[in-house]
């Protein structure tokens, strides 16, 4: 059974190492590196991961597709999508997959919701931001999720051959959810931990993803 | 007043950019209904730099005090449109770019793969 764990990395040298080692057991890891400045690329290698390298910077959108691509090319039976920041625990990775490999469904998506307690999610970020997102989405997708632009997921090969991520930055959470719904994908949660280092994507990144949502409904 | 150096100026303007939109349709880099549209829009420049009274006929119509609030509010309209047009075309065009560049990456590791 091939499994690939997608990396998308921005100049995460400090970080890569770690999280690569951290997610070897679980699968081939899949580096995709977004035209970083720093060795990225390098480091990622050494770890012992295949590299894909875009040559110049995309957007996190765009290396996973490029990631997607090359898994799907490859035969992989099934794909997670994992950060390159540390944010997510690959010993988490498992549960994600399991869901796919016993045929129960195509996409698993990780919530945080479902976990709060141990995700310590910032005040703000929870209720001025991801609450409301989460309500937005649900209502205009029609989805009952509990959680919103979380970036850890696996997708069956099924998925893979049906999802194709347009959106290149930071949008592409909502456009796989929309396109699971068009493909009449089955899907489910799983509670999963998130890992506040940094603060993420504020009101402005919230922003620019309804912008580039937007036009890609009137660019097509 | 005096409007004749302007009207000068304007005209020789407008006949330039359409001699440029001229030999772009005959390249076959603008299409028909683009070419059509400009040669309308500037055709409606000329008409408001030598005829300046029409625009207040138009204005008039549209209720709007004078004609050259209605040149104003027009142009801004039309400048609104075409920038509309540029976001569009340069959101398209990011996306070839990515296509290329996620093109190259798969094509680099086929090859080192196969060597």
């Amino acid at each position: 059974m091939i499994i690939y764990i997608i990396i998308p990395c921005y100049n995460e040298a400090n970080h890569l190492a770690k999280v690569i080692e951290s997610a070897k057991p679980y699968g081939q890891v899949l580096v995709v590196d977004d035209g970083s400045n720093d060795n990225s690329a390098e480091v990622a290698i050494t770890s012992g991961a295949i590299v894909l390298k875009h040559f110049i910077n995309r957007g996190q959108g765009a290396a996973l597709e490029t990631g997607d691509r090359f898994a799907y090319n490859n035969g992989a039976e099934a794909v997670v999508h994992f950060d390159a920041d540390g944010q997510h625990l690959a010993m988490e990775i498992p549960s994600l997959l399991e869901p796919i490999l016993t045929c129960e469904v195509d996409v698993v998506f990780g919530s945080r919701f479902l976990k709060d307690k141990i995700s310590q999610i910032p005040w703000f970020k929870k209720w001025l931001i991801l609450k409301p997102a989460v309500i937005f989405q649900n209502y205009l997708l029609k989805v009952k999720l509990t959680d919103a632009h979380n970036g850890f997921r696996a997708l069956s090969k099924n998925a893979l051959s049906k999802i194709f991520i347009t959106q290149d930055g930071m949008a592409h959470p909502s456009e796989i959810i929309e396109a699971v719904k068009k493909a009449n994908l089955k899907y489910k949660e799983v509670p999963v931990t998130i890992l506040y280092n940094e603060f993420g994507q504020g009101f402005r990144g919230g922003f620019k993803i309804l912008k580039d949502l937007f036009f890609s409904k009137i660019n097509k | 007043m005096n409007y004749l150096p302007l009207q000068i100026i304007v005209s020789l303007f407008v006949i330039l950019v359409v001699f440029r939109q001229l030999k772009k349709y005959r390249d076959n880099t603008l299409k028909i209904s683009e070419f059509v549209s400009w040669l309308l829009l500037w055709a409606f420049v000329l008409v408001a730099f030598w005829l300046p009274q029409s625009t207040s006929y138009l204005a008039d119509i549209f209720g709007i005090g004078r004609g050259v609030d209605l040149a104003v509010y027009s142009s801004v309209l039309v400048i609104f449109y075409l920038i509309f047009r540029v976001y569009l075309k340069l959101d398209r065009q990011q996306k070839e770019i990515t296509k290329i560049i996620r093109h190259l990456a798969l094509n680099e590791k086929e090859n080192n793969q196969e060597k």
